[in-house]
């Protein structure tokens, strides 16, 4: 009864309030994850997932997805296409924040209509731009024959190569409103005090932007890489429409190719174990979010 | 104190109830959800089946009715409205069992079958893909029927698709095949005849291709749908879905690599279903194309005027096709003798009837498909080429093979494997499965 009573304390009435989250955690990401790593260690195909025995065959899934060449051009695909588009929609998104925290007439307004990429739902953005990327009815092959820059329609989502340089350029366009938003925000908690100091001590724009802004944007800086790896690592809708993994698997996505695996072929264990190399490399960045962010509070 | 503890405690249950409906809203959106894609697929659907709810409501006082349910993938309206009339019209002749159906988009169907067996949450009848029935057949949700229906006059491709160690686990829905529909006042304008082999095809297509007009397309997407289209080429040579890596394989490699690099097919045929495929066609985009006889009812609506006929696809030594359709399927472990009473009812002939003319079908009764069609009729060159139809698989590990197959035409389309090379690499992939 008294310990009953000592859970009840005020101190710990906090855990109490946490408690639902956590309880919700558990039941809905926990129990999955938990699951899909159980299965990735089995032997679980059309044949044994409903009936018979699933035999424990550890870590085989994980050593045949290694000498799969899909899961290979997967991981590289998805890392080359992470970051590609990071330094991309950052490096843009922070001009435009850059450009639209000058005061001018309709600055703000104009930066709420730059939001509209980030709002539209990413099957349209993705089926918008395979018409884009079309290569005889497309609008880009098109411009580009009329300014003659090419006398022959590029076939942009037939081949290997460019079909991976379009979903990036579909993702840069989405990825960019979500950079800038943020770094606008950022930059409206610099103090003013400090331009203005800055420029009675004579400082010069470049100066100020080293010196000044740059610095005190480091949080928010860090926090925009992080959440956009993490945004664009897991990337699904937008690839599933614009080429499925095509042609020829070589924009197959982990996600793409975890979901082919499980539900096209059957083979449930080896696409749970796609999903788990996913989950760790994001787990990774995670805890990496975790230590920056609460980090910085300490400070 | 003691008052603060209360409070903390009323909060803390109130927010672990709120979890729970929270729970049973998400549950709620999820199906209004799918109610919004049937919206869009077809709205007169949606105001049909909101009338099946009706009477579900009133029947229920009545009597024991039982809850029957089936899940399809057709997103042609037609094709929801007339499966509807028939569930409607077996609802208001009974009062045993009240069936239901719910519209799973194709794409997500296999996933759901999947997921529904590994949660036991599936319905009583599934329609499914021809073949991936083997493979559902061995994952051990479907019922065995054997003797319950007499298929006996069924094509033997169709029966064979749901038949397993000579046991019956399904009853074919309707049946269908791929042809060669032409643009005949393209064909006349060039001066062509229509093509019986390859070589006159090639020919032909060559003739037929203009700045605007590309010659022939087929639906060519990396998956099921476009291995559907390419062993019908691959079969007419003599190679088989399992042995590709020798002349004949080769040769059909080959075949489709040329049409491409003789630019008289767009390589953009990879990213066409075959819907688009149809679309580019009455658009008169594209001279020629392989498609099935569901496209003749939006064809016959959309471009009225269009001057199209159909006809059996070239061949290289002999003609083939390849045999399309769903079978309807009995779960085990649900509603089985409702399930069985409804497809009793939907099996016979007058149903069949009338849902095989509003799908754009042919019936898989042999019988049936004899008389279903005037000798003038669109549908008719179908019946025909269905006597070289054969089916895929059937094997559980169908899925695989036809990964290896749509793979290696993929290739060969984007270039960027040689024939020989796709089907030694296609030819590696199904040994490693077929033993």
């Amino acid at each position: 009864m008294k310990k009953i009573k000592r859970m009840f304390r005020y101190e710990n009435v906090g855990i109490l309030f946490v408690f639902p989250a956590f309880l919700y955690m558990l039941v809905f990401v926990g129990y999955p994850i938990i699951r899909n790593i159980i299965l990735s260690f089995q032997d679980v195909s059309a044949g044994n997932l409903v009936r018979g025995t699933k035999s424990f065959i550890m870590f085989d899934n994980y050593s045949a997805l290694f000498h799969d060449s899909i899961f290979r051009t997967s991981l590289s695909n998805t890392l080359r296409y992470t970051i590609l588009c990071l330094v991309f929609q950052f490096m843009i998104g922070f001009i435009l924040a850059l450009f639209f925290n000058q005061r001018f007439a309709l600055a703000k307004p104009i930066r709420g209509i730059l939001l509209a990429p980030w709002m539209i739902p990413v099957t349209v953005t993705a089926l918008m731009f395979k018409l884009l990327f079309a290569t005889d009815i497309g609008v880009i092959n098109y411009i580009l024959r009329s300014l003659h820059l090419i006398n022959k329609n590029i076939e942009w989502l037939t081949t290997p190569g460019t079909a991976m340089f379009a979903l990036i350029c579909a993702n840069v366009w989405i990825g960019i409103p979500f950079n800038m938003i943020l770094i606008s925000t950022g930059l409206t908690t610099i103090p003013k005090e400090l331009y203005e100091s800055a420029s009675i001590d004579e400082a010069n724009k470049v100066q100020t932007f080293f010196n000044i802004t740059l610095p005190l944007l480091k949080p928010t800086i860090e926090s925009v890489l992080i959440l956009g790896f993490i945004y664009t690592f897991k990337v699904y809708d937008l690839v599933y429409v614009m080429t499925s993994g095509g042609p020829v698997n070589s924009t197959h996505m982990l996600s793409t190719y975890s979901y082919k695996l499980s539900f096209e072929m059957f083979k449930y264990s080896k696409g749970s174990a796609v999903a788990n190399v996913l989950l760790l490399i994001l787990l990774v960045v995670g805890i990496f979010y975790i230590k920056v962010t609460t980090g910085g509070e300490e400070e | 104190m003691k008052r603060k503890k209360l409070i903390a405690l009323f909060a803390v249950l109130t927010m672990t109830a709120g979890l729970i409906t929270g729970c049973g809203t998400s549950g709620n959106t999820e199906e209004s959800a799918a109610s919004v894609d049937e919206g869009a697929a077809g709205e007169e659907t949606a105001v049909d089946e909101g009338a099946a709810e009706e009477t579900a409501s009133e029947a229920e006082p009545a009597g024991e009715a039982e809850a029957v349910t089936i899940w399809y993938y057709w997103e042609t309206e037609g094709h929801q409205v007339a499966l509807d009339q028939v569930i409607q019209e077996y609802n208001s002749s009974q009062s045993n069992y009240e069936v239901s159906a719910k519209y799973v988009p194709f794409a997500d169907f296999k996933k759901q079958l999947s997921i529904g067996a590994s949660a036991d949450e599936l319905p009583d009848i599934a329609i499914l893909d021809s073949p991936d029935h083997a493979s559902y057949v061995e994952m051990g949700i479907f019922e065995d029927i054997t003797g319950k229906f007499d298929v006996g006059n069924y094509y033997e491709g169709t029966v064979n698709s749901c038949t397993v160690d000579d046991k019956l686990y399904g009853v074919p829905f309707g049946v269908n095949c791929l042809a060669l529909y032409y643009n005949e006042d393209m064909l006349s304008a060039a001066g062509c005849e229509v093509p019986t082999t390859w070589d006159e095809l090639m020919t032909t297509a060559k003739a037929l291709t203009t700045d605007s007009v590309t010659g022939l397309a087929l639906c060519s997407v990396q998956n099921e749908e476009g291995t559907f289209n390419f062993v019908p080429w691959l079969w007419s040579t003599g190679a088989t879905s399992y042995d590709i890596n020798n002349e004949n394989g080769i040769r059909a490699l080959s075949f489709i690599q040329s049409l491409i690099n003789e630019g008289v097919m767009s390589k953009e045929c990879i990213n066409w279903t075959q819907g688009d495929v149809m679309n580019q066609f009455i658009a008169g985009n594209v001279a020629m194309m392989e498609n099935g006889p569901w496209q003749i009812p939006t064809m016959q609506s959309e471009a009225p005027d269009l001057n199209w006929k159909v006809t059996l696809i070239p061949k290289d030594s002999e003609y083939s096709s390849v045999l399309g359709g769903e079978n309807y399927a009995v779960i085990s472990g649900g509603n089985v003798e409702g399930a069985l009473d409804f497809l009793t009812y939907a099996t016979s002939e007058e149903q069949v009837k009338f849902m095989m003319d509003k799908f754009g079908y042919i019936s898989a009764d042999k019988t049936i498909a004899a008389n279903q069609f005037a000798a003038d009729s669109p549908y008719q060159p179908f019946v025909e080429e269905l006597n070289y139809a054969m089916p895929r698989g059937p094997l559980a590990e169908w899925p695989s093979v036809s990964d290896a197959i749509s793979l290696a035409f993929n290739q060969v389309i984007t270039g960027t494997a040689t024939p020989e090379d796709a089907a030694a690499e296609a030819q590696a992939t199904i040994d490693g499965i077929v033993k």
